[in-house]
């Protein structure tokens, strides 16, 4: 076995054209790792606004909460299914609500317009959904013109800060009391405020967008999903929270994940010829080099096996740079249209562990792809011819 | 012997590894004239946009109605030409219920006018006209769907629900190409008699024609203020600043995409610059002896930049000549029938093929600067004494 450290040195011997190898791997790496952990990042946000214990109930045929309306008299109907779990005072754990987008003023824009979403909650909300807690200010109290806000939201829309309000409409001012966190989910990209405020500005009296029940557990969703439907002429659809959101940003996260693969295939197609260029000319000028080593003793094999892992170590070393970078993305936050409800949510970069470790592998992978027929070159080195050159 | 031809020469003496440096430089030439047409493809319909045309909505929200009657009281604000509303409906086919295409409710002569860049041949219009079910359809979306003149169709209404059916009255193109050839129009006549009477009256939104394009935002002003004393208020922009509130949407997207171009043209930098020097590296010894003979640093440095900008040249004409086939024949009429509503005209355009050309020839003399250097720094003795 041929040592590493010969290979690392000859690596160090060349400087400016490993550094730029590694640094042409390196950025191919930082692209694929950033564009995964965006994919990753939205479906966390949209996903994990899921809870696999609620159920949400929708007009059949409806894609989304905005499309969907449904009868107030409903609600008692779909509360008596079995399988809504009870409060302790007896009473089902449902909340009717009220979606809809508003343009809003975006801050620090020239005049530019935004969709928000707004949700009109009853008090059960709540409950019904207990990752959402406040941060900040306090709850609005049921009955009021008061409004919650998501943490996303604040300060990046006109009116949308603690203290501050805005208009649902003309001279019916909300004002925001509270901001509520939910742990990254897309609800904090939301104002909530109360269903009946929602119902009367906006002139949906007798009617809810969609109906998210609490369950006793998510493997009671099958009962309930029948009985929702059993009745054709309600017309309803019952979907598990999650099932729901994953529809919502399946279009947003396809479209990250095939740009991301369009474009990782073009740079890794570039880079692998990088190193194979690089790998190609350390070959050639090592033809003595090679030939010693051959008449040392050492096997062909050993000779391919030490190419490889000269060109692996070399597209490690620029992964690894890739990797640095693509963690420092994510300190940013991007805010994006979700195609399905045309709402603007805010995005981060979700730095998980097998993202990294895949785009790290796939760097030194094209390494020794790139590396591949430069060593499979030095291996079939003549030891007489190339010590007589 | 000329500069250019030594620059030629010594591009060509390792064969296999300038076929390697160009295809790489093809394939990214190839990369980045995709990447900046999806930019254009987007930007354009807001720059192209018509400026004598302004949309009202509702304030607070796009998804709320309009009273129709505001319709017939936009006609006397002083500066408007024609109006013509128009309303979302929202609809699948049963059959292809992933595949999205716009669906929306309008009055067929109005809308003809407004939007004259919409060509329907007469015949068909007056179909459409008399046809309360009638639809007319761009081609694009006619030819994806195989759908025919005269041929029913029943698509399933998302917000308005149940089966509703069409006929093809018509298939419209445009003279625009930035105009989005994959929506159907119907009357909106068949929209209003047949949902719920408290629904009835209600226009999603309208589109004004206005005399002078320079007047677009005050005339939109002033549609506002009519309306502001109203229980509904409206919020009227021009087409090109409500394309631009879009376009505001998407910013994270078209940044995302600006970030991977530049990192596409670092990496492209990057494999000049290695092959450069690799190629510099090897002729160390050559240097050495021109420098012997009478040629100063300054020559040098002549040789070796101008071999990176005949490199850089080379692979941008090859990346051109097998890019701009590729994404005009090939991808922009596949994403413009595929993904129409988001790409209606996917096309290279003249002055990408000329900045990508300038780009690849840059990029080849900057990479060569730092090679060009270290070789015309070097001590004639030492070049001599350095073999490989």
């Amino acid at each position: 076995m041929i040592p590493l450290s010969y290979n690392v040195r000859s690596l160090l011997v060349r400087k400016t054209t490993t550094v730029a190898t590694a640094l042409g791997i390196g950025l191919v790496v930082f692209v694929l790792a950033s564009a995964f952990m965006l994919g990753t990042g939205i479906t966390k946000t949209m996903v994990g606004a899921g809870n696999s214990s609620n159920a949400i109930v929708l007009r059949k045929g409806s894609d989304t909460e905005m499309a969907s309306s449904l009868e107030v008299s409903t609600l008692g109907m779909i509360g008596a299914a079995p399988g809504v779990k009870r409060s302790s005072a007896g009473t089902s754990l449902l909340s009717g609500e009220i979606v809809i987008v508003i343009a809003q003023d975006k801050l620090g824009t020239q005049g530019q317009v935004s969709n928000v979403l707004v949700r009109g909650v009853p008090p059960t909300a709540l409950e019904v959904r207990p990752e959402v807690h406040v941060v900040a200010g306090h709850p609005p109290r049921p009955g009021t013109d008061e409004v919650m806000i998501g943490k996303g939201l604040r300060g990046k829309y006109a009116g949308m800060d603690l203290e501050q309000s805005f208009d649902l409409k003309k001279n019916r001012p909300l004002k925001v009391v509270g901001v509520f966190e939910s742990g990254g989910s897309s609800f904090e990209s939301e104002v909530w405020c109360d269903v009946d405020t929602a119902r009367s500005s906006f002139g949906r009296d007798g009617l809810v967008s969609s109906v998210t029940v609490r369950l006793d557990s998510p493997s009671k969703f099958d009962a309930f999903k029948a009985t929702m439907e059993s009745d054709k002429r309600l017309g309803l659809e019952a979907l598990t929270e999650p099932a729901y959101y994953e529809k919502q940003s399946s279009g947003t996260s396809l479209f990250i994940k095939i740009m991301g693969g369009v474009i990782v295939f073009f740079l890794s197609g570039g880079a692998m010829i990088g190193a194979l260029i690089t790998m190609l000319a350390a070959v050639s000028q090592r033809q003595r080099e090679v030939g010693t080593l051959r008449a040392l003793g050492f096997s062909r094999f050993s000779i391919l096996t030490s190419f490889l892992l000269e060109s692996a170590v070399l597209s490690l070393a620029g992964g690894l740079l890739g990797i640095a970078c693509a963690l420092c993305m994510s300190f940013v936050k991007l805010s994006m249209m979700n195609f399905a409800t045309w709402q603007e949510v805010t995005f981060s970069f979700d730095p998980n562990p097998a993202v990294l470790v895949g785009s790290l592998v796939f760097g030194g992978f094209m390494g020794i792809l790139g590396g591949f027929y430069p060593a499979l070159r030095a291996a079939s080195v003549s030891p007489i011819e190339a010590m007589r050159d | 012997m000329g500069l250019v031809t030594i620059a030629v020469r010594n591009v060509w003496r390792n064969k296999l590894r300038t076929v390697l440096t160009l295809s790489a430089v093809t394939v990214l030439v190839i990369f980045f004239l995709l990447l900046r047409t999806v930019i254009w493809s987007w930007t354009a319909s807001a720059e192209q946009g018509a400026r004598d045309r302004i949309g009202t909505r509702h304030k607070v929200s796009f998804i709320m109605q309009l009273p129709r009657r505001y319709v017939e009281e936009m006609r006397s604000i002083p500066g408007i030409k024609q109006v013509a509303h128009a309303s979302w409906f929202g609809a699948k086919d049963p059959n292809h219920t992933d595949d999205f295409f716009g669906t929306i409710a309008v009055e067929p002569k109005e809308f003809l006018e407004v939007y004259d860049e919409i060509k329907l041949p007469k015949d068909q219009f007056e179909t459409w006209q008399q046809d309360r079910q009638g639809a007319i359809v761009g081609d694009v979306l006619a030819k994806k769907r195989g759908w025919k003149l005269g041929q029913k169709i029943v698509l399933q209404g998302t917000i308005y629900p149940g089966n509703w059916e069409y006929h093809i009255s018509g298939i419209y193109t445009a003279n625009s190409p930035t105009v989005d050839r994959s929506t159907l129009y119907f009357q909106y006549k068949y929209l209003d008699e047949s949902r719920p009477q408290r629904l009835q009256d209600q226009v999603g939104w309208v589109m004004a024609r206005v005399d002078d394009p320079g007047r677009a935002a005050e005339i939109a002003k002033a549609v506002d203020k009519k309306f502001e004393d109203r229980d509904i208020q409206t919020l009227s922009m021009s087409e090109r600043a409500l394309q631009a509130s879009f376009l505001g949407m998407v910013s994270a997207i078209l940044r995302l995409i600006d970030v991977v171009s530049v990192v596409m043209v670092l990496i492209m930098g990057l494999i000049l610059g290695n092959t450069i020097a690799m190629g510099v590296r090897e002729r160390t010894h050559e240097y050495g002896v021109l420098r012997a003979i009478g040629f100063l640093p300054k020559h040098i440095v002549m040789f070796i930049l101008s071999e990176g900008l005949v490199l850089g040249m080379l692979g941008g004409i090859i990346g051109l000549a097998i890019g701009y086939p590729f994404v005009q024949k090939g991808m922009g009429p596949a994403m413009e029938e595929n993904l129409g509503a988001f790409f209606a005209f996917f096309r290279v355009t003249p002055e990408l093929v000329v900045t990508s050309f300038f780009l690849a020839a840059a990029l080849g003399l900057i990479a060569a600067i730092i090679p060009a250097r270290n070789a015309a720094k070097l001590e004639v003795v030492s070049a001599l004494r350095r073999v490989g």
